[in-house]
């Protein structure tokens, strides 16, 4: 049970840092469903929202910012294809899977500056949400063998207003990033 | 646009019957699920990342080409019909806690003939739709229209619905709601292109070659 008020705590956290994110002023109630790590939004003007994605999509609605959703049909598939990653392969993963995991996100990455292409999205944002727990373990060796999601994360860790509630997590920059880059 | 669908998937269904459904024009290549064979070289990539889903080709030299996981929302959007909270939220549901079940199921019933563990799997999602669907006044999940989150939810439990055997007890709503979507030519064809009529054995050759995922195995009871 531990593990699951964890992990519901991880998730509350998140969105309420997506908040700050959006500018939002009101801090939204949250709760979460019974014995489920599934985080629900309580809103005034409407049914409950269940579910992480729901959430923060909405959210994003509600602060009139549509193109962190996408600005194409096919920008909008994609994002929401890492935001199912994300809730349905990243979260709660087995030991095994991290590996698998980190070489297809590594591999994904190789020729993309955000997760759907050259613009920054909500799926950057809670990828980098989810996967930090595992970036930060990573051992020196490990963040140079997946150099792009290195790369990647250190973009978004460093990205206005992003990180809020998580640690910064320490890229040794002169061998992620190409001389002459930085 | 093309599309790769590969035999016996149960993927399939929910995106042929998008496709069926929103009218969008695509040309379809039915592939074998041999290995290396289903994927085209440009999207070798996403058979490691999310192996159950189907690929689809876009316009070629698209940015993103190899779109596949949200295909069904893609048709949807590109359609006319936007996301709301409620789709997004029945969506999220079917990818999170109905699939690894349905797909644990599938494998009871098709690899081992276990129909009375594969209904208790099944159990606790029915009876939150249930809940969810005898609380709703409308005919579909979020309108009076059929939505991508009907499409979905709808073939994700065709296999194990539409099996006479497969015994879930009463479930009223749930009943009345899966036969008004079902109704629906998109979706008859879509179930039919699929499973040719031959229900859950059709998904047989397929369920062999992948194995339970991760997801399952969290969710499974004995781990």
């Amino acid at each position: 049970m531990c593990q699951v008020s964890g992990v519901i705590k991880m998730a509350l956290r998140e969105l309420s840092s997506l908040e700050r994110f959006l500018g939002l002023k009101k801090p939204n109630k949250y709760s979460s469903q019974g014995g489920k790590k599934v985080p629900v939004l309580q809103n005034n003007n409407g049914p409950a929202l269940i579910g992480l994605v729901t959430i923060a999509s909405h959210l994003v609605r509600e602060a009139k910012r549509p193109e962190l959703l996408g600005d194409s049909a096919e920008r909008r598939a994609v994002v929401q294809q890492w935001l199912e990653y994300r809730v349905t392969r990243l979260d709660n993963c087995s030991k095994e899977e991290v590996k698998v995991i980190l070489k297809d996100l590594n591999q994904y990455l190789e020729d993309k500056v955000y997760l759907a292409g050259n613009v920054f999205t909500l799926a950057d944002i809670l990828m980098y949400y989810g996967i930090h727990h595992i970036v930060v373990e990573l051992a020196v060796q490990e963040k140079e063998r997946y150099l792009n999601i290195t790369r990647w994360f250190d973009h978004i860790q460093h990205y206005p207003g992003v990180r809020h509630h998580l640690p910064p997590v320490v890229v040794l920059r002169n061998r992620v990033y190409p001389s002459g880059h930085y | 646009m093309k599309l790769y669908i590969a035999e016996g998937n149960p993927q399939c269904v929910k995106v042929l019957a998008a496709l069926e459904l929103t009218g969008v024009k695509c040309e379809i290549e039915a592939v074998s699920h041999e290995g290396e064979r289903l994927y085209p070289s440009s999207l070798s990539h996403s058979k490691q990342k999310v192996p159950w889903y189907i690929i689809s080709q876009l316009m070629s030299g698209h940015e993103h080409n190899g779109l596949f996981a949200c295909l069904h929302r893609y048709l949807f959007d590109i359609s006319g019909q936007k996301a709301t909270d409620a789709t997004n939220e029945w969506l999220e549901w079917e990818a999170t806690s109905l699939q690894p079940a349905v797909l644990q199921s599938l494998h009871m019933v098709a690899l081992q003939g276990k129909r009375v563990e594969a209904a208790a799997v099944m159990k606790e999602p029915l009876k939150w739709l249930e809940q969810s669907l005898s609380k709703i006044n409308s005919s579909f999940l979020t309108a009076e229209a059929v939505s991508v989150a009907d499409v979905v939810l709808w073939a994700a439990l065709y296999p194990l619905l539409s099996d006479s055997c497969f015994d879930v007890g009463e479930l009223r709503s749930v009943r009345g709601w899966f036969e008004r979507v079902g109704d629906l030519a998109a979706c008859q064809a879509a179930a039919n292109r699929v499973l040719h009529g031959k229900g859950v054995e059709a998904l047989k050759t397929f369920l062999q070659k992948h194995p339970a995922t991760q997801t399952q195995r969290r969710d499974s009871p004995t781990n």
